[in-house]
C-alpha cells in the first residue's frame, strides 16, 4: 500500500544515486575455469543454477563433472560431492580442485536428498551423483532449495537415468575417444551444450578431458 | 610378535621437579634414533626398538646391546638395564631382569612368570586363592570364566596372558608424546585449515558447520576430506580421512621414480576389484618375472562373469618396491575395451585387481 501512497516520500537525488542492490550480479556469479568459461554466459554460472552432466558410465562424465568445480574450488569456493562410490583423488587434483575446500560425502545412504540439504547452505557448489534415477520430487526440492540458496548444482547423470527436469545448462557427452600411445594420452570428448538462455554458445564442442597432464582444455 | 630390546632406566622413570628428565629423554631418544630409527619412548624411563634390523647390522644381539649400553651411558649417565623378548609386556620384564630371551622362548618365559607381574592385586590374590599361580596358568583358564568373575580390564589383562596382546593396558603413557613434542617446542600439530593471515573465513565456518549437520545424520565417518601423500600409483597417493581428523604432514611432490604419470583415473577404487584377464584362447595372462606378460590379453572377466573385449592395452609397468620382500611384486595395465572405457589394472600376487576407472 505504501508504494502506491501519494504520500510516500521522494528518495534525494544524490542518495538514489549511491544506491545499489543488496547483491551485486557479479556476486551472483561463480566464474567457471577455460573452457567451461567459454560455453556459459559471463563465463560463469549464476547461483541457484542446476547444471546437469548426462553421460555413459565410463565414458567421462566424472571428469566432466570434477573439471567444472576446479576453477571456483581454485578460487576459495567450497564444494560438496555427494555419492561419487571412489572418488579419484589424484585425478581432482591433476583436474585442478583444491582439495582442503572439498569435502566428499561417498555414500549417502539412501538419503542423497537429505545430505545434499544439509550441505546446501555450507558449500557453494554441490556435485550429486543420484545412486539411480532421480524422482521428479526429489528433484523438484533439491532444485527449488538450490534456488533458493543461492548454491551451484551439478547433477552428474547416466545417460539412461537422465535428471527429470529441465536444466539450467546441461553438458551431453555424446562421444569419447582416447589417443593413446605407449600409455593413455588424452582423451577427445564431444560433449552437447544446451539450455534455457544460459548458454552462449550452445552446440557441439570438443574438449580434451583428460589432457595428459590431467586437465581440461579446449581442443 | 615382534622381538623388542626394552631399555629401561631406573633413574629416569620418576619425573624430576626441574624438567630435567625430559630433556634427557629426548637427548637419548636423538642418540638412539642413529642406532635404530624406531626407537620409541613408552613412557618415562623406558624405551623399546625392534631389534631385528640392528642385530644383523651389528652382528648379532650382543653388538646392539653392547652398543645401546654405550650409547645411554655417553649422553645420559646411567648404566641401562637391556632386555630382549617377544612383544612389549615380556621385553619390559626382560629388561629388569636384564635376560635375552632367544627368538621363541618369550612364550614359555611369560607363562612361566607369577601373577603379580600382571600388575593386577585382586586378581592375583583371587587367583592364588583358586591354585592359579602363574601367567601361563592364568591363560589357560577360558575367557568366558575370566569375563564372569572380573571385568573387562581382566579380559585384557587375560589376552595378554595368551599372548593376544602384546602391552598390557596402562603400559605406555600416551600423553608422553605429546609433553615431548611441546618441550621441544614443536607444539601442537594444526589440524585445521587457517586463511589469510591465520583467521578462518566465514565461508570456512559456513562448510565446517554443514560437515557438522551431514555427521549427525550419517555418521562421524560419512564425510571425508581428501588429502595427497607419496607414492607411485594413484591408490597410493590418494588418503580419503574423515573430515576433522588432523592432517598428516606428507611431501607429495617428492619424487617418485617410475609414478604412472597423468592423467589419473577419476574413479579409484578404494578396494580393488579382483578381475581375470584373458588372451585369445581364454588362458589367464600374467606378468613374468621380468616384468613381461606370457600373452597378449584380449578379454576382461569381472566376477559376476560379465566379459568384455579389451582393444588396446599398454604396460605393464612393474611396481619396483621392497624388492627384499619377494612376495610383494606388482604391476600396473591400463587396458581400453570395446565401448571405449578405459581402466588401471594391477597385478599382485598372481592375481589382477581393478584398480580404476578413467571415468
Amino acid at each position: 500500500m505504501f508504494a502506491f501512497s501519494e504520500k510516500r516520500p521522494e528518495i534525494p537525488s544524490d542518495v538514489r544515486a549511491k544506491l545499489q542492490p543488496v547483491t551485486l550480479a557479479r556476486n551472483k556469479l561463480i566464474a567457471l575455469s577455460s573452457p567451461w568459461s567459454d560455453m556459459v554466459p559471463r563465463g560463469g554460472l549464476r547461483r541457484g543454477t542446476t547444471v546437469v552432466v548426462n553421460a555413459r558410465p565410463g565414458t567421462g562424465g566424472l571428469s566432466l563433472a570434477l573439471s567444472l568445480l576446479s576453477g571456483p574450488s581454485a578460487n576459495g569456493h567450497w564444494s560438496g560431492v555427494i555419492g561419487v562410490d571412489d572418488p579419484g583423488v589424484v585425478a581432482a587434483h591433476e583436474l585442478g580442485l583444491d582439495l582442503r575446500r572439498v569435502l566428499f560425502i561417498p555414500r549417502p545412504r539412501g538419503a542423497w536428498v537429505e545430505t545434499a540439504g544439509d550441505l546446501m547452505d555450507g558449500v557453494d557448489l554441490l556435485l550429486v551423483r543420484p545412486p539411480s534415477k532421480a524422482s521428479h520430487g526429489a528433484a523438484r526440492k533439491i532444485m527449488d532449495r538450490v534456488r533458493e540458496r543461492g548454491t551451484v548444482l551439478i547433477a552428474l547423470c547416466d545417460a539412461n537415468a537422465t535428471w527429470p527436469l529441465p536444466a539450467d545448462v546441461s553438458f551431453d557427452i555424446t562421444q569419447s575417444q582416447w589417443k593413446a600411445s605407449s600409455k593413455l594420452e588424452a582423451r577427445h570428448l564431444t560433449l552437447r551444450v544446451s539450455g534455457r538462455g544460459e548458454v552462449q554458445r550452445s552446440g557441439e564442442h570438443v574438449v580434451l578431458l583428460p589432457n595428459s597432464h590431467g586437465q581440461a582444455e579446449a581442443s | 610378535m615382534e622381538r623388542l630390546l626394552a631399555i629401561w632406566i631406573e633413574e629416569l622413570s620418576v619425573e624430576a621437579s626441574d624438567g630435567s628428565t625430559l630433556r634427557t629423554i629426548i637427548s637419548l631418544i636423538d642418540a638412539l634414533q642413529i642406532i635404530c630409527p624406531f626407537t620409541e619412548v613408552i613412557r618415562l624411563g623406558l624405551f623399546v626398538l625392534p631389534i631385528r634390523g640392528p642385530s644383523r647390522f651389528y652382528g648379532g644381539d650382543e653388538g646392539v646391546l653392547n652398543a645401546v649400553a654405550q650409547c645411554v651411558r655417553e649422553v645420559s649417565g646411567f648404566t641401562p638395564s637391556l632386555g630382549v623378548g617377544e612383544g612389549l609386556f615380556c621385553a619390559e620384564v626382560a629388561a629388569k631382569q636384564q635376560l635375552v630371551l632367544a627368538l621363541g622362548a618369550s612364550e614359555i618365559f611369560r607363562s612361566s612368570l607369577p601373577l603379580e607381574y600382571l600388575e593386577r592385586k585382586d586378581l592375583a590374590t583371587t587367583c592364588h586363592r583358586l591354585g592359579i599361580h602363574t601367567i601361563g596358568a592364568f591363560a589357560g583358564l577360558e575367557a568366558a570364566r575370566v569375563g564372569e568373575r572380573f571385568n573387562k580390564h581382566a579380559l585384557l589383562l587375560h589376552a595378554v596372558a595368551r599372548g593376544q596382546l602384546t602391552e598390557l593396558p596402562g603400559q605406555r603413557d600416551v600423553k608422553l608424546g605429546q609433553r615431548l613434542r611441546e618441550e621441544r617446542g614443536e607444539g601442537p600439530a594444526l589440524d585445521e585449515q587457517t586463511g589469510f593471515f591465520g583467521q578462518r573465513g566465514a565461508s570456512d565456518q559456513r562448510a565446517e558447520a554443514a560437515a557438522h549437520r551431514v555427521r549427525r545424520r550419517l555418521g562421524v565417518d560419512a564425510v571425508l576430506s581428501a588429502s595427497l601423500q607419496g607414492g607411485r600409483s594413484p591408490e597410493d597417493r590418494a588418503t580419503l580421512m574423515p573430515w576433522g581428523s588432523p592432517e598428516t604432514r606428507s611431501t607429495p611432490d617428492a619424487p617418485w621414480p617410475g609414478v604412472i604419470g597423468a592423467p589419473s583415473p577419476a574413479t579409484t577404487f578404494s578396494e580393488p576389484v579382483g578381475v581375470q584377464l584373458r588372451n585369445c584362447d581364454d588362458e589367464s595372462v600374467a606378468v613374468l618375472s621380468r616384468g613381461l606378460l606370457n600373452a597378449d590379453p584380449s578379454s576382461l572377466v569381472f566376477s559376476s562373469a560379465a566379459r568384455r573385449q579389451i582393444v588396446w592395452f599398454a604396460g605393464p609397468w612393474p611396481v619396483l618396491e621392497r624388492w627384499w620382500q619377494t612376495g610383494r611384486k606388482r604391476a600396473h595395465l591400463q587396458v581400453l575395451l570395446e565401448g571405449g572405457e578405459a581402466l588401471l589394472l594391477s597385478a599382485e600376487k598372481n592375481r589382477w585387481w581393478l584398480v580404476g576407472i578413467y571415468d
